[in-house]
């Protein structure tokens, strides 16, 4: 197990998750996306640098996610 | 400059260390480079008469301009629904009104331009619309026109001018006269409990949204420009 923290606007959190977690993980989330209000199209960035969904979240690592822009149909 | 300085050890032996200084001319480029991400917030730049104060965050390479807005003008098509007066965006057949929206003081609105300068102009590289709570927590309206990040899709205008200042009221011009259409729309059961209006004889009052938290009607939002809007 491993300690992430995770930002989605002004509020965070820290939770522990598996070590195979990885962002994609993160984003699909039923319990931060409870806690965070986040939506289903968000990108994860850490220290500004948007990450690949398939890439396990390192151990202490803190996330920042954000709203995803989507296009016009 | 150079200095030789010989020290003499503990253990007896000498070691002579030589220190060479000289001044490198990169400061500003050193400085920039460290700097690169950091922006600067500037409270009241200027003022809009029909709109209030503007503030501006500042980078490097662009601005972001938030105006505090108290009202969304809502050039729509409306139907009457219980005697409330509500949005129908995707409608062609009901009438279209150009009514305004009060914000009641617990929805905070942040009407955001974000500008770059290209040479000896300025240019507006976007316009956003944020409904804010107590906490600065950002939200996207049950509106249409609004993208999921609440960039509006604020139709064609002139995107080049001579400063900030012009590139913000250009934009605020170009939000109060465009209509709201079903493009990027989602339910309108939301929109209908958050925009309602009350007829009365001779214009039409904004009515209270129609659920206690407001919040519940929105998607929270968290981007890079939300981060930059200053309320």
């Amino acid at each position: 197990m491993k300690n992430i923290t995770v930002k989605y606007g002004v509020d965070s959190i820290t939770k522990q998750v598996e070590d195979s977690f990885t962002f994609g993980d993160l984003q699909e989330n039923d319990s931060f996306q409870a806690a965070l209000g986040f939506g289903d199209r968000t990108k994860a960035l850490v220290e500004g640098i948007e990450q690949d969904r398939g890439t396990v979240i390192p151990s202490g690592a803190t996330v920042r996610l954000e709203t995803a822009a989507n296009t016009k149909a | 400059m150079q200095t030789t300085e010989i020290i003499l050890r503990d253990n007896g032996t000498l070691t002579e260390r030589v220190i060479r200084e000289r001044n490198l001319n990169a400061e500003e480029s050193v400085l920039e480079a460290l700097t690169e991400g950091m922006t600067r917030n500037l409270r009241n730049v200027f003022t809009l008469p029909d709109w209030g104060s503007v503030h501006a965050n500042v980078g490097s390479t662009d601005a972001v301009w938030t105006v505090v807005i108290n009202r969304i003008p809502l050039h729509a098509r409306f139907r009457l629904s219980n005697n409330v007066l509500v949005p129908a965006f995707a409608s062609n057949t009901d009438v279209e009104l150009p009514l305004i929206w009060h914000a009641p003081k617990e929805v905070r609105l942040a009407f955001v331009v974000r500008t770059e300068s290209e040479g000896d102009c300025v240019r507006v590289c976007g316009n956003w619309l944020f409904a804010c709570d107590g906490d600065n927590r950002g939200y996207r309206l049950p509106l249409p026109n609004l993208h999921d990040d609440c960039l509006i899709c604020t139709g064609n205008f002139a995107e080049h001018h001579a400063t900030g200042q012009e590139c913000v009221t250009a934009s605020l011009e170009q939000f109060r006269k465009s209509k709201w259409n079903a493009d990027l729309m989602r339910t309108i059961e939301k929109s209908q409990q958050f925009f309602r209006f009350q007829p009365t004889n001779d214009t039409f009052d904004t009515l209270p949204i129609a659920v206690t938290d407001w919040t519940t009607l929105c998607d929270k939002v968290s981007t890079h420009i939300m981060e930059r809007v200053i309320l």
